[in-house]
């Protein structure tokens, strides 16, 4: 089987996890919040599949275009939420994880995506390439999952989900923070320091991923020394993924940088 | 200055900074940075003006950004300075001894008797605490002599001299309450590398032909490159530059490195990085194909380089002309005399993009081959015999004047440029500051989230002591237990509260064992 069947049912997987914890959002039993983890866990396995079989293929890591990205963010979210899932318990919030996550495969199997694996352009032929994308992306997914519970938070009425919704999102950030600072700005750092001969070039992609980084910290400044709690927290936690999700997309197609690439 | 210091150290000067540090950048990455003027003016009309001397247009070098990032260096190490004393204290020299009233008034927090001695007790409580890997640091009551000397007479002085307490603090994990500061003490070392980059950093670009030699501005050293290549893959599309350098010093060679996109050589603190490639036009490759009109099938292509004199034998021909004995009976011997001294041919100037500037000079209007020209001229001896302007694309125009102008068949074939590599050097001292304040920020942020300080306080208190039979707090521990010894624990943690709870419980059940 080709690297797109693998993606193709994952996708379908996760489709299925999705309609499943829909279904337990408004039925209630827990059975199917089980099959829905199941599920989603069996797309992560066969998506894992599709990116080992790309990278093979292409010979190089699999995330040097859009689609190609777009493909290993939604395979990090699923990640996270497993994760997240596993230590917290919050099934509630799987089904918007799993929209999420199509929303972001749909895009990257749209046809406006090119799918080739190009060859690689000399300056991404770098095992930072590896180092910076990944643990970058998997740092966003667990915004991406704070954002969400974030939302839940705000949307909540019962204080006790509300009380949940609040700590989880500060357990994702806790989680995110620390590989983003590493991925996206340290490890972004030495590469371009190897790649480019300067460590910071104030290139749109390295300042919005400051101001992500700025927005999180703001996030944890507020709640840790300030007690800020619940309501402005879920803002910030909002509010800084948003900035990712620009980093991510907008500064390709909005502005113009030396990070053309991706 | 208490006051000074306050607003330095405050989290809401933190906060504004970080908002205004946001939107600064935003409106950075909103507006093009460091285009032209005219560019601006295009752009954004009368807005432009006012937009540059902002330094919008410069924005992350502008005094006024660099002014915000001091502030805000200057409020992370206000604040950091401030707190670390009272933190380094908590941490090497904590106050052992607690209140039990306020630790049992704590969320985590427990009150039990046991039936030991206090020996025993006191041996129970380390145990349990080192089993769960705390660090105990212990402190006794009474301080019999002290105290019962300087109270005053009483039931107070009888139970506080009487009675032994026996104060506990378990720790672990206390690395863990750093961790905010070694982000900051990382953040700051971090500007302070981007201070010295600033200050004392260095790059400039070397363009190089292949077997040249450039001396490395202010670094004592020159660098030749050998050979410079572009991989391609099998779509065209560069796969890679290389360069191989030579380090040269005293005229010696050091070391030879190839670098490529990704891997550049570092020497004596400078760093060379493939940075670009082009061609180098004004060291083209011209090949040419001359021929005398009066002698067809003699002609021949021939290698001229800019400003150098190529000669062009004409002997061949002439003899070949002698033996077939035709043609040439029309010159005069003057004529055939100036031939003997030879023609020399030279390109005085070549232009890749030919074309007519609006000052009525000839220019190039690109770098790219798009109609190589060349200014070729004919020499005999001291005199310049041919000269004109040959276009590659046009070989039917040709604009040759001088008085063998008409005896020539001259063609640009083929124009080629070598190309040339651009190396960047850098020497950048800020660097190592940048990593090790990277280092620290990462070591920082571990430590903060997933480093747990704990701390387990616990007070014994004998009850049944000499005096228990009178005192009050006797009577009202009895209802509680029968054991001899009350103790009062309380716990706190930096994080995972939940966590830190259930191991809370299991210390204090582990007591009574």
């Amino acid at each position: 089987m080709t690297e797109s069947a693998f993606f193709t049912i994952a996708f379908a997987l996760y489709a299925a996890a999705a309609l499943l914890y829909l279904a337990f959002l408004f039925g209630k039993k827990p059975k199917w919040a089980r099959a829905a983890f199941i599920a989603a866990s069996a797309g992560l396995a066969l998506h894992t599949v599709a990116l080992v079989l790309r990278t093979f293929q292409s010979g190089h890591a699999p995330f040097t275009n859009m689609y190609e990205s777009m493909s290993f963010l939604a395979w990090a979210s699923v990640l996270a939420f497993i994760i997240i899932e596993t230590m917290f318990k919050i099934p509630k919030v799987g089904a918007y994880v799993m929209l999420f996550v199509i929303a972001i495969m749909a895009l990257a199997s749209s046809p406006l995506m090119p799918k080739e694996a190009a060859p690689l352009v000399p300056a991404l032929q770098s095992y930072w390439l590896w180092l910076h994308v990944s643990v970058t992306l998997l740092g966003e997914a667990f915004f991406a999952v704070a954002f969400i519970t974030s939302i839940m938070y705000l949307r909540a009425k019962d204080p006790e989900k509300k009380a949940k919704m609040d700590s989880v999102s500060y357990r994702c950030v806790s989680i995110g923070f620390p590989l983003f600072t590493l991925g996206g700005l340290i490890f972004g750092m030495v590469w371009a320091e190897k790649a480019w001969g300067t460590y910071w070039n104030w290139d749109p992609k390295e300042v919005w991923s400051l101001i992500t980084w700025f927005v999180f910290a703001l996030y944890l400044h507020t709640r840790i020394v300030m007690g800020w709690k619940g309501k402005r927290s879920a803002f910030i936690a909002i509010l800084g993924f948003l900035a990712a999700l620009f980093t991510f997309f907008g500064v390709n197609y909005l502005l113009s940088g030396l990070h053309s690439y991706v | 200055m208490k006051t000074i210091i306050r607003f330095f150290s405050s989290l809401k000067l933190a906060i504004v900074l970080l908002i205004l540090l946001v939107a600064a950048s935003i409106l950075g990455t909103l507006i093009p940075q460091g285009r032209e003027a005219a560019d601006y003016a295009a752009r954004y009309g009368r807005l432009a003006e006012p937009m540059v001397k902002l330094r919008l247009t410069d924005l992350f070098r502008s005094v006024w950004f660099l002014g915000l990032m001091a502030l805000f260096g200057l409020n992370i190490a206000v604040c950091t300075a401030t707190r670390l004393g009272a933190k380094l204290r908590r941490a090497f020299r904590p106050k052992v001894e607690s209140d039990p009233k306020s630790l049992a008034a704590g969320k985590i927090s427990a009150r039990l008797r046991i039936d030991r001695s206090a020996a025993e007790a006191k041996e129970t409580a380390i145990r349990t605490l080192r089993a769960s890997r705390y660090k105990v640091r212990i402190a006794e009551e009474p301080e019999t002599e002290g105290r019962s000397g300087t109270e005053s007479a009483g039931a107070d002085a009888r139970q506080a001299g009487g009675r032994i307490r026996i104060h506990f603090l378990g720790r672990k994990g206390t690395a863990g309450i750093f961790g905010a500061d070694f982000v900051h003490l990382g953040l700051l070392v971090i500007i302070a590398g981007g201070l010295v980059t600033a200050a004392g950093g260095f790059r400039t670009d070397l363009g190089l032909n292949a077997g040249k030699t450039l001396d490395v501005p202010r670094a004592g050293f020159a660098l030749r490159l050998d050979k410079f290549a572009t991989e391609t893959y099998a779509d065209g599309s560069v796969k890679d530059w290389k360069s191989t350098l030579t380090v040269v010093e005293d005229g010696k060679d050091v070391r030879t490195v190839v670098i490529e996109v990704n891997h550049p050589l570092v020497h004596r603190g400078y760093s060379f990085y493939q940075s670009a490639w082009g061609l180098d036009w004004d060291n083209p490759d011209l090949t040419f194909w001359i021929e005398r009109k009066d002698a067809p099938g003699t002609g021949r292509t021939s290698k001229i380089r800019v400003g150098e004199k190529t000669a062009f034998p004409e002997e061949g021909t002439k003899e070949r002309r002698t033996g077939q004995g035709e043609g040439g009976g029309k010159k005069t011997a003057a004529d055939q005399k100036e031939k003997e001294t030879g023609m020399e041919w030279t390109v005085r100037r070549f232009f890749p993009d030919f074309v007519i500037g609006d000052d009525n000079r000839p220019g190039t209007s690109s770098g790219q081959p798009n109609n190589p020209a060349a200014l070729i001229e004919g020499w005999r001896g001291r005199r310049k015999v041919v000269e004109g302007w040959i276009f590659a694309a046009y070989p039917q125009v040709n604009r040759l004047r001088g008085e063998e102008a008409a005896d020539w068949t001259i063609e640009l074939r083929d124009a080629d440029a070598p190309q040339y590599s651009v190396i960047q050097a850098a020497r950048d001292p800020g660097v190592p500051l940048i990593w090790i304040g990277c280092l620290l920020v990462m070591a920082g942020l571990f430590l903060a989230f997933y480093w747990p300080a704990r701390e387990i306080r616990m007070t014994l208190e004998e009850t049944e002591g000499p005096a228990a039979g009178s005192a009050g707090s006797g009577g009202k521990g009895r209802k509680r237990g029968s054991g001899r010894m009350e103790i009062t624990a309380g716990g706190t943690a930096s994080k995972s509260q939940d966590r830190f709870a259930s191991e809370f419980a299991r210390v204090t059940a582990a007591l009574k064992e």
